[in-house]
């Protein structure tokens, strides 16, 4: 019991531990209030290292009461040294943390699904629901499945068969709605207020969304309880980028992060730390709304409609995109954005390189990335870390007229070395 | 006679710089006869943002929405994009 409820992020009225998601005085979204001084007596780097490697070795800082029911085998995804980039790029320490594998469903959402279901189940739910076409469709069908509760995916109708694949194998109702993304948002919300499910992202957002920090946990424990300098973070709706924040800033308040020049942190209130960690969004230039609103200095979103290949990053209103500017700005960071051309390009690179084959999103922070450090923002000595979180056999239409043609030979060995020949 | 549909809506209006000095949230109210009632409100140099609470007939309230949009202002349900 280390969560003591709700908090609107806007205006600080506290609620109690209930499926809400905004304030009714200022319609603030909600955020998880912890009881930090609870767990700084409990939990320890060494208790954490003693448990199982999944998301919920970090337990007390995530918002359930009871046993997790979901996501026993999520997370604890590999944090690869990326030598060959980093020579590639001209820097000396790069690494890429790999959610393209995470189980079960090979994206960072089976974190905040893992989290929202077992939350769903603790709050007596029996059927949980979402509005997705990609990968948290993918999360919360699969886990659903496998917690036995009934589910629900909407989706706007025009949309094609082959992208819910992926999500009807595991047989929940998938709903196909006759209108467009907006039209499927606002019927969504109609029914999470009339209906008593989860909807992960609506009702559960609050809990939800705090799965996003083991990403940032995982990454600190695997480099031996240390900060990178830098962490590059693609942007949607904006929640994983504050919550990598809040995830420092959680560890630096607990004292597990050993930052140079540091002094001991007494305070348990987490809007007077600061992490030593750059944080960098990346988004897509036909969808990048928050980093214009920072390269503007204008904390206000202005929403945009989607025109890009990175179909994971395509929303144009993002529901925390004051609070990723906020991020970015705190942490001394910078925004970039970059084109479906050089998306297309930061996927092979990271695939040439490393023998990593992300989706699209990855192909944003890669490349970006890349331009970061030609810009000298992200220094060479530096270590910095990019985020991979999804898998590109999901968006391989997104690559495959952009790739060598195959070599076609005769079945005799004289026609292959004839080609070999040609290559050569 | 026929029954009007009372409700209420939640919307998030963003106001581009041209906008930010005139009473459009008035002028729509007055017009369409909607009672708005303001939760939140930040403007910086070049943007203007507004939660308001719409009260009203529904008619009068799409109506009044879709005035605004013609103004040249940003019109999102408070919930933000969903769609992950």
């Amino acid at each position: 019991m280390y969560t003591k409820g709700l908090k609107c992020r806007e205006c600080g009225r506290e609620y109690p531990k209930e499926p809400l998601y905004v304030c009714e005085y200022c319609f603030g979204p909600l955020e998880v209030n912890y009881d930090y001084s609870k767990i700084k007596k409990k939990l320890s780097k060494e208790l954490i290292a003693s448990r199982e490697k999944n998301l919920w070795r970090y337990r007390e800082l995530l918002p359930i009461d009871g046993e997790p029911i979901a996501g026993l085998q999520s997370g604890f995804t590999p944090l690869v040294k990326a030598n060959n980039l980093a020579k590639e790029l001209g820097v000396k320490e790069l690494y890429i943390k790999d959610d393209s594998v995470c189980h079960p469903t090979l994206s960072f959402k089976d974190r905040v699904v893992s989290v929202a279901i077992s939350k769903s189940k603790e709050f007596g739910f029996d059927t949980v629901a979402c509005a997705s076409t990609g990968n948290l469709a993918n999360s919360v069908a699969s886990q659903a499945a496998q917690a036995k509760m009934n589910c629900f995916v909407f989706i706007p109708a025009d949309l094609e068969l082959g992208k819910v694949v992926a999500s009807l194998i595991y047989a929940p109702k998938v709903v196909a709605v006759e209108g467009n993304y907006d039209e499927v948002n606002r019927l969504c919300t109609e029914i999470a207020n009339k209906y008593k499910w989860a909807f992960v992202n609506i009702n559960i957002r609050p809990y939800y969304a705090e799965g996003s920090k083991t990403y940032i946990y995982e990454i600190v424990e695997q480099l031996g309880w240390r900060a990178p300098d830098n962490i590059v973070v693609p942007v949607a709706g904006g929640s994983l980028i504050s919550k990598i924040w809040k995830g420092l800033k959680e560890l630096k308040m607990l004292g597990f992060i050993d930052e140079p020049n540091d002094t001991k942190v007494a305070t348990l209130e987490l809007e007077h730390l600061r992490p030593s960690t750059k944080i960098y969004a990346a988004q897509a230039k036909g969808c990048s709304p928050v980093v214009t609103a920072i390269k503007e200095n204008n904390e206000i979103i202005k929403p945009v409609k989607p025109k890009t290949i990175a179909k994971s990053l395509a929303i144009g209103n993002p529901a925390d995109g004051y609070y990723a500017f906020k991020t970015v700005i705190e942490s001394g960071g910078w925004a970039e954005d970059v084109t479906d051309e050089e998306i297309v390009e930061g996927i092979k690179l990271l695939a040439r390189t490393e023998g990593i084959f992300t989706e699209t999103a990855g192909g944003v922070t890669v490349a970006v990335t890349k331009k970061l450090i030609q810009q000298g923002r992200i220094k060479k000595d530096e270590l910095t870390v990019i985020s991979i979180t999804g898998n590109g056999l999901k968006t391989q239409e997104a690559v495959s007229s952009k790739l060598d043609k195959i070599i076609k030979i005769k079945p005799n060995l004289n026609s292959f070395e004839n080609e070999i020949k040609n290559i050569s | 006679m026929v029954k009007k549909k009372l409700v209420k809506k939640v919307v998030k209006l963003v106001f581009p710089q041209e906008l930010i000095k005139e009473p459009v949230t008035f002028k729509m109210a007055k017009k369409y006869d909607i009672i708005p009632n303001i939760r939140r409100a930040k403007v910086t140099e070049t943007t203007g943002e507004l939660v308001l609470e719409l009260d009203g007939e529904e008619k009068n309230i799409e109506k009044g929405i879709k005035y605004l949009i013609k103004l040249g202002v940003d019109v999102e349900p408070i919930e933000g994009d969903i769609v992950d």
